[in-house]
């Protein structure tokens, strides 16, 4: 990997740079919170936001996207194709560049999903470092780093960013756009500190020990019960979660009745119907099955394929969760044996 | 703007592939056939022909049947491998998609996408004797693997086949089996719930059926779909018999949308049903939680 510093007043050059070429998205203020959303003027760019509302899922799978236009009369597709605009995503955090690595598990492999695809491939990321909240435990799955799945990552040294370039793509942007210099061993030195202040600032410690063989010697454990009662079936944790992928499909048809669109929207394992097939079965009808479903899949289901869990501890379902359930309680609670 | 500029992010390998996965291939219905009053059997062919050659499948594998306007749903296959060129879907009228299906008439387009999954390990099972269990509707993916034990019948060893319906106008492809009750290489025994004045044969759950049978447990596969609530007991008797945990296989009816692993609705213990299943042995199906 190369290395160089920005210095943080240059910063600007470098949003301006590579909105000349891109459509840059990164985090700026809405209310109290923050969102993901296009930056006109470098100086709405919010580096020191907690978390955005919506996770960067959405510019890569949206909330809601056609995936095809048909003609009924003979059943044909009309139109596939998928609009992919050159974009920055500017700003993420270690643990929502790590999401997207999870993702690219599911929507490529064997079926490569292509509009997911087209969008991966046309979306740079620039990533940048953070500071605790009190919903974090990224430090739980080791996501709180990432090594790679950025084109540039930033992380802040006081004055300056530690600039970790992993493309050169990434290389060639910051040559063009922004004044910088080689790091040195006092750069080095410093992102060491920063790095250790970081990983001492969590408030939350998650004990993962055995994670997987637990849920499936407590499958049958009271706790799921008593999650169940609390669950709202909302969905919100799915659809604020970065690693959520599920979805829905269905057709829309035009006023003329003879041509329409297919379209996919996000959808949730919290409602009740995901499970239900045509002729009445519903494999899960309760809301207990339901939430357990969601960490046995993520904790469990995702690892046995691809090695890794389905969570990078951002922490926006505990923010989301009208009933306090989140990752955190879950996996203290099947610890201990009791919902506290 | 440019919609095509490689190369730009360094998560992983982007695979090469162009195919829309999603994209249903049109196929023209050629037969419709009532078995019964809730079920039709569809012959459909491929227009293109190249995706025709292309369609390898096993038994046990499904497709995404599109009606574009209403929707899609998973239907496994019912006709054979060994059947080149058209799909037999056994479909009862059961929701939106199968009931667009339903209203179409010889001659009319429909969708198809797969097949999809990992069907019955047919090679595995040769030289073996093959113990068939269907209840009701169960009987539509297992009907590709009886046809194509009986296109390779003398690769097998011998193949009994119980099948329960609930009532004598619920048995589908009857006209099938009522011929088959007279052959010698198939052993055939089906069994109905609420038998009618017509009904002449067995009465019954289909687990009765196990009292009748030999089963050579060194030698044989067995094979099981039907409804949820049937799996538990048919097992039971195919364990009473001494049969091995992993040479029963099972085949289970999940929600799915997409066939590909990527909806996440057909989730079943830590697998999918789309591309891990629909078929499963019964030691993978005992680890899997909630599936039986």
């Amino acid at each position: 990997m190369f290395f160089r510093v920005i210095a943080k007043d240059r910063l600007p050059d470098l949003v301006r740079g590579l909105s000349t070429e891109f459509e840059v998205v990164g985090p700026v203020a809405k209310g109290e919170k923050f969102v993901l959303a296009p930056i006109e003027d470098p100086a709405s760019l919010r580096l020191d936001y907690d978390t955005t509302v919506l996770p960067p899922k959405k510019w890569f799978f949206p909330p809601e996207e056609t995936i095809m236009r048909f003609r009924v009369a003979d059943n044909e597709v009309v139109d596939d194709e998928v609009y992919a605009p050159p974009r920055v995503l500017f700003g993420l955090h270690p643990c929502d560049v790590n999401s997207l690595l999870l993702m690219d598990n599911v929507f490529f492999g064997k079926y490569v999903d292509p509009y997911y695809r087209a969008r991966r491939e046309n979306t740079l990321i620039v990533g940048v470092s953070c500071t605790p909240s009190d919903t974090c435990f990224c430090n739980a799955w080791g996501t709180d780093e990432t090594h790679w799945g950025f084109d540039i990552f930033l992380s802040d040294i006081g004055d300056s960013y530690f600039a970790s370039i992993r493309s050169v793509k990434g290389a060639e942007l910051v040559d063009r756009h922004v004044e910088s210099r080689d790091i040195t061993d006092e750069d080095t030195r410093l992102f060491q500190e920063r790095t250790a202040a970081f990983k001492a600032a969590f408030s939350n410690d998650v004990d993962t020990s055995q994670l997987p063989l637990l849920l499936d010697a407590k499958f049958d454990s009271p706790i799921w019960e008593a999650f169940g009662e609390k669950c709202l079936a909302c969905g919100a944790c799915s659809m604020v979660c970065p690693t959520c992928y599920c979805f829905d499909v269905h057709d829309e048809l035009e006023a003329d009745q003879q041509h329409g669109r297919r379209v996919r929207t996000w959808d949730s394992c919290q409602f009740k119907e995901f499970a239900a097939v045509a002729h009445g079965q519903n494999f899960r009808d309760t809301r207990a099955s339901r939430v357990k479903y969601r960490y046995y899949h993520k904790q469990w289901g995702y690892l046995s394929k691809f090695e890794r869990v389905l969570c990078v501890g951002c922490g926006r379902c505990a923010r989301a969760c009208k009933a306090n359930i989140n990752p955190v309680r879950v996996v203290e609670a099947l610890q201990t044996g009791v919902v506290d | 703007m440019d919609t095509i500029m490689r190369g730009t992010h360094v998560s992983g390998a982007v695979p090469e592939s162009t195919v829309n996965p999603y994209r249903p291939w049109p196929a023209r219905i050629t037969s419709i056939m009532d078995l019964t009053p809730q079920e039709k059997l569809f012959e459909l062919r491929l227009i293109d022909s190249d995706a025709r050659e292309a369609f390898d499948f096993s038994a046990g594998q499904f497709v995404e049947l599109s009606v574009f306007g209403v929707g899609e749903a998973p239907i496994s296959i019912s006709s054979a491998p060994s059947k080149q060129g058209f799909i037999e879907l056994c479909v009862r009228n059961a929701g939106d998609v199968t009931g667009a299906l339903h209203r179409k008439q010889c001659g009319d387009i429909v969708g198809l996408r797969g097949p999809f999954g990992r069907g019955f390990p047919f090679e595995e099972m040769k030289g073996h004797d093959v113990l068939l269990v269907a209840g009701g509707l169960g009987i539509a993916p297992l009907k590709s693997l009886i046809n194509h034990i009986h296109d390779d019948r003398h690769d097998f060893g011998k193949v009994t086949i119980l099948y329960g319906a609930k009532k004598p106008d619920e048995v589908l492809f009857r006209y099938q089996f009522d011929m088959w009750q007279h052959r010698d290489d198939f052993d055939l025994m089906l069994t109905v719930d609420q038998p009618d004045d017509t009904w002449e044969g067995e009465v019954g759950l289909v687990t009765r059926l196990f009292d009748k049978i030999d089963v050579d447990p060194e030698n044989t596969y067995g094979a099981i779909c039907g409804p949820p609530v049937m799996y538990k007991y048919v097992i039971a008797e195919m364990r009473k018999k001494a049969m091995d945990v992993d040479r029963i296989y099972v085949s289970f009816e999940r929600r799915m949308k997409c066939g590909i692993g990527k909806c996440g609705h057909c989730g079943v213990g830590h697998q999918y049903a789309c591309v891990d299943g629909p078929v499963f042995n019964y030691w993978e199906a005992m680890n899997l939680q909630e599936a039986i």
